[in-house]
């Protein structure tokens, strides 16, 4: 190959041809291109994360409907047993409520004291307590105090008997003193 | 051959020094690759405008759907908690101990000739086994009062057998008293007794455990009890 022979002035217009061309490509990858491609791939991380919510979004907003149709019973039963719990301190509601329910039930006399209340230790129940009652009734007769805590039973679903004494009355055997030791489940207000 | 002069040569020459120059070569190749650069710029600053177009209009969606979904997360929320603290409180109410039927069960099980004095009955603790625990005392008269209060625990036995698992019916103290008790018209002795009673509402019964225990009627029992 034939090539032509350079002269020293035209060696280093070369040089400097190169420098410039390398200085050329710096400035443009660093300060052009770089930058330009960061900047699109930051956006299409943006779109995909947003595509992303958009998509879940769709899933969340079926599954809240299914959950919606499944909770209908849940919801209603909630309801309802949120309804047996009156408004205000149980201590000011329990004891009256108890004493007309023994009334009713032909016994007289009726006294419920609370003894302790202590939060549930599931995270279920968190916004309920449990109360400890002592419910004392002087003198019942033994089948209207059998049918009594029956119906107790029945018309407090929250209301649990942890202990049961009932001790024959000295002077009249036909009557008996009975302490219930109760345990109910209490929305907080 | 004819002769060629070259009259120009040095003018040539300069010429074609100045065609050759390495400095004026490189400019035109750097304005060249400049110019395909900043293309190739161009086209994808294109692009990235397009994607961010792009990513302004999914962003105009979110900002819609957002709140919805904000408001649907926070009501499954809700929900989930309610379907869990009912399922928690079903559970609390299905285990509960219905005293009303013991009661119902141990008025039936006492025969005339025996009378229940106290009756003591609690729900045990978890830790303890769970269960039932009532203590009962009472008196019982008959020609042999060990043997009444012997056919009260049987009965027991028997009746709570049938509905609770694990029953269990022990004596705690059975003693003759001096008292005497009258019965149709006849003066009989008595005795005490403290029963203890255990037995669980809702455990299933073990495979291959044995039935609950019946009552064994034993011949020579005085007829009154």
């Amino acid at each position: 190959m034939n090539l032509p022979k350079l002269s020293k002035d035209e060696i280093k217009k070369l040089a400097l041809s190169a420098i410039g061309f390398v200085v050329l490509l710096y400035v443009y990858f660093t300060f052009f291109l770089g930058p330009l491609q960061k900047s699109r791939d930051t956006t299409l991380a943006q779109i995909g994360g947003l595509q992303k919510k958009i998509d879940g979004s769709k899933g969340e907003m079926a599954k809240a409907a299914n959950l919606e149709r499944q909770a209908k019973d849940a919801t209603i039963r909630f309801a309802a047993l949120k309804a047996l719990t009156p408004d205000g301190a149980p201590i000011a509601w329990f004891p009256p409520r108890m004493k007309t329910f023994f009334a009713n039930q032909q016994i007289d006399k009726a006294v419920a004291r609370l003894e302790s209340n202590t939060n549930f230790k599931q995270p279920e129940l968190s916004s309920w307590s449990k109360y400890n009652w002592l419910i004392e009734l002087p003198q019942a007769d033994f089948a209207a105090l059998g049918k009594s805590i029956a119906d107790l039973e029945n018309a407090e679903p929250l209301l649990e008997i942890t202990k049961l004494n009932i001790h024959v009355m000295p002077n009249d055997s036909q009557f008996q003193q009975i302490g219930i030791a109760a345990t109910t489940v209490i929305e907080k207000r | 051959m004819a002769l060629q002069l070259n009259l120009l040569h040095e003018e040539i020459l300069e010429q074609r020094q100045r065609q050759r120059d390495p400095l004026k070569i490189g400019m035109l190749v750097l304005a060249s690759c400049g110019a395909i650069l900043f293309l190739y710029y161009a086209w994808n600053a294109y692009r990235t405008i397009e994607i961010k177009s792009r990513l302004n209009h999914i962003t105009a969606d979110w900002k819609k759907i957002e709140p919805e979904v904000t408001k649907a997360q926070k009501h499954s929320a809700e929900l989930t908690n309610v379907i869990n603290t009912t399922r928690v409180l079903d559970d609390y109410i299905d285990n509960r101990f219905f005293w009303g039927p013991l009661l119902e069960r141990l008025s039936r099980c006492v025969p005339p000739n025996a009378q229940l004095t106290s009756l003591e009955g609690q729900v045990l603790d978890e830790e303890k086994g769970g269960g039932i625990s009532v203590t009962i005392d009472g008196v019982a008269a008959a020609r042999e009062p060990r043997s009444a209060a012997e056919d009260l625990r049987q009965m027991l036995l028997e009746q709570l057998g049938k509905t609770y698992h694990d029953v269990k019916v022990e004596f705690k103290t059975l003693e003759d008293v001096e008292t005497v008790a009258n019965l149709g018209g006849a003066n009989v002795p008595m005795s005490r007794f403290i029963l203890a009673i255990t037995f669980n509402p809702s455990a299933k019964p073990k495979p291959g455990a044995t039935p609950a225990p019946t009552r064994v009627k034993r011949k020579g029992n005085d007829e009154s009890s």
